[in-house]
């Protein structure tokens, strides 16, 4: 073997050696990188004040969390019923629009998005109309009461009760930020508090202090500021003329007795178009529907799933992507549950199937009800015939709403939900056999045809609503009245200061 | 043996270079094989486990479960049917550990794979043979172990040994673990305060 070799393989020796020594460098310094991430604390850049709803403010402190929060922003996961994408309910299921008739939701309504689009979609929905000024529109400044950390700010200058009077234009130049920090979050401390009254007053109503609830606790309550069924009472001692935000759960959170709560005070979201039935709209029981079910029962919080804890580099902290957990099974559902990924969804899809197919059942039930119900008073049924069937219109359809409304009900309380439909399909059979009878006494015989709604469009037409007018009359709105909000807004926030620290 | 030497030598004119290139390697070696904790990975200490805090949870359960004083990480998590296969499994299983971490790819949620598993339940055997085996009918049956490592395994009823119920990185923010230690020397320390 030769001692000599070609200047070539030296060089090659040379520079190979030069990338080894390279890569090693960085091999090493990764690994020293890594071990100086445990200790790296909370580093405070801005004293955040009270009530400051910017959310971006709020983040220079914690940009971890306020960074996983904008994700809310993707709005791509479908799941077999719901997820983040924007879904035209109506158009999925137009049944609903002869269900709603002569109420906002037969106008509009959409799966909903992450919480970064909660102004963005208020704005956008025909259900709140196209109000022309401040005093114009179909709805009540209530109905922004969870749409923005800028509430408790208008609330705190306003006073409650004021807050809760007049239109919902009223306020579309203060209301600005989507749900964000300062809705759960105390600004000194970053412990969770409840930031609307309703929930608190609710408690109060029941001799039970919000206050003494534990941090485990907390994780659901401030979901429960705004993901459970409420009412606008107009009736409110003290608070006449104001649209007042309240939970009914005097008598507790089970269907029957919200129900009863709500007969006892002769209250009604609306009147049906159709059936003239005194009608209740189910909200949103999520966080009743959820307490009743196993998850509830053991203790788990809202958070857990929807909100869990990550690791990054040492450091502990709350994913605040909030979002469906079938998004994010791995990081969930398995915490505690050792089943395959495949296994954990066909476990939740064979809940949602098995209850959504009784669920169809009433829907239909009750679009029967609404059209039956609208022969016999064509007719010429009287009030005193029809009182009891249009109970009974109005409590099978509760019924239907508060399965369908609580989002995820299906999977938070299963056996619960199944209940609460089987109920309403008996109601519903009941009262249509009260309506055979009526038809019967009127001369009606054989079957009232079951309506052509096919599609939305179909079913909007079905029940006489002016559709085009509501989306030109949107239109307008969104080109006069919004850009205003949105000068004024910004002409105001660029006064609001920022107070850095050390600086 | 003197033919080797001249074939590894470099030629005279490039023996200072690479002297000092192939010092810097071999130093930049020993500079990772130190703060990387290298050497205890021949061992069997739980503590090398939680080398890069990865694992914290899992060490923090074990620690405080009946199995700390009976059994380490490698007790039941590498194989001991035999000297070479317990190495090479070590050896293979850190390797792909440590390329996870280095490439930041650990999920949130650490999961058994199956191979894995079946290390473990074999293990759960080696060590609990007494009290799954009938001795009365060994001599009329086959050994019971085959139904102990095909389909259902110990854990699945015996969920929390060792490592509790929830599996998570956040599982167990706050155990007190031993603490790394600093790679840096005392005296180095003094020199530069």
């Amino acid at each position: 073997m030769s001692t000599q070799r070609k200047p070539i393989v030296n060089w090659i020796i040379f520079f190979t050696t030069i990338v080894v020594v390279f890569f090693l460098g960085l091999l090493a310094s990764s690994i020293t990188e890594r071990r100086s991430e445990e200790p790296v604390a909370l580093k405070p850049q801005v004293k955040i004040a009270q009530f400051d709803p910017r959310n971006d403010v709020w983040g220079k402190n914690y940009p971890t969390q306020h960074e996983s929060w904008a994700k809310t922003e993707e709005s791509d996961f479908k799941s077999k019923y719901n997820g983040n994408a924007m879904i035209d309910m109506l158009e999925v299921d137009p049944r609903l629009v002869v269900m709603w008739a002569g109420y906002g939701f037969s106008k509009d309504y959409n799966q909903g998005r992450g919480h970064i689009y909660a102004i963005e979609d208020i704005r956008n929905t025909l259900r709140t109309g196209g109000p022309t000024d401040d005093n114009d529109g179909p709805m009540p400044s209530t109905c922004w009461t969870c749409k923005s950390p800028d509430v408790p700010r208008i609330m705190n200058e306003e006073g409650v009760s004021e807050y809760y009077t007049g239109k919902w234009a009223r306020l579309g130049a203060e209301i600005v930020n989507p749900i964000g920090c300062a809705d759960c979050h105390n600004n000194e401390t970053m412990e969770l508090q409840i930031s609307r009254p309703a929930l608190v007053e609710a408690f109060e109503r029941q001799g039970k202090d919000v206050a003494n609830a534990t941090h485990n606790e907390m994780r659901s309550l401030v979901c429960a500021q705004c993901h459970v069924e409420y009412y606008f009472d107009k009736n409110r001692p003290g608070s006449e003329g104001s649209a007042y935000l309240t939970f009914p759960w005097d008598n507790g959170t089970k269907v029957e007795e919200m129900e009863s709560y709500y007969d006892a005070k002769n209250f009604k979201d609306w009147t049906h178009k159709l059936s003239k039935a005194p009608m209740l709209k189910a909200q949103h029981p999520g966080y009743e529907v959820f307490s009743m079910g196993i998850h509830g029962e053991r203790g788990v919080s809202c958070a857990d799933c929807h909100m869990p804890y990550m690791t990054e580099g040492g450091r502990k902290y709350t994913d605040h992507h909030i979002q469906s957990p079938l998004d994010n099974i791995e990081n969930s559902c398995m915490v505690c549950h050792k089943e395959k990924t495949e296994t954990l969804v066909k476990n939740v899809y064979d809940r949602q199937d098995k209850i959504i197919e009784n669920r169809d059942e009433l829907e239909k039930l009750c679009v029967r009800l609404h059209v039956e119900a609208k022969t016999a008073w064509d007719l010429g049924a009287t009030e005193d015939q029809m009182k009891d069937i249009l109970m009974d219109i109005r409590h099978a359809q509760w019924r239907w709403d508060y399965a369908a409304a609580s989002h995820g009900g299906s999977f938070h309380a299963p056996v619960e939900i199944s209940r609460v439909i089987a109920t309403g399909i008996n109601i519903a059979q009941e009262g249509r056999i009260k309506l055979a009878r009526l038809l019967m006494t009127l001369g009606y015989s054989g079957e009232v045809p079951y309506p052509d709604i096919s599609t939305k469009a179909k079913a909007q037409e079905f029940i006489g609503m002016p559709i085009e007018k509501l989306i030109k009359e949107k239109e307008e709105f969104k080109k006069n009245l919004m850009p205003k909000w949105d000068k004024e807004a910004q002409e105001r926030e660029s006064k609001m200061t920022t107070t850095y620290v050390n600086k | 043996m003197s033919n080797i030497l001249k074939a590894i030598l470099p030629p005279p004119g490039w023996q200072f270079t690479v002297a000092i290139v192939a010092g810097v390697l071999f130093g930049l070696a020993v500079y990772v094989l130190y703060i990387s904790n290298a050497v205890s990975y021949l061992s069997d200490d739980p503590k090398t486990c939680i080398n890069c805090h990865v694992m914290n949870h899992e060490y923090a359960s074990w620690f405080h479960s009946s199995h700390r004083e009976q059994a380490s990480c490698n007790d039941c998590h590498v194989p001991h049917d035999n000297i070479f296969n317990t190495y090479f499994f070590k050896a293979k299983d850190g390797l792909r550990h440590a390329t996870v971490f280095t490439l930041r790819q650990e999920p949130q949620v650490i999961r058994i794979k199956e191979e894995g598993a079946k290390v473990v339940q074999n293990n759960c055997i080696r060590c609990h043979n007494e009290l799954i085996t009938d001795r009365k009918m060994l001599s009329s049956t086959k050994t019971f172990d085959h139904f102990r490592t095909e389909g259902r395994q110990c854990w699945e009823c015996h969920r929390e040994v060792p490592h509790g119920r929830l599996n998570s990185l956040s599982a167990a923010p706050d155990a007190l673990i031993p603490e790394t230690k600093n790679p840096i020397p005392e005296w180095i320390k003094n020199m530069v305060k």
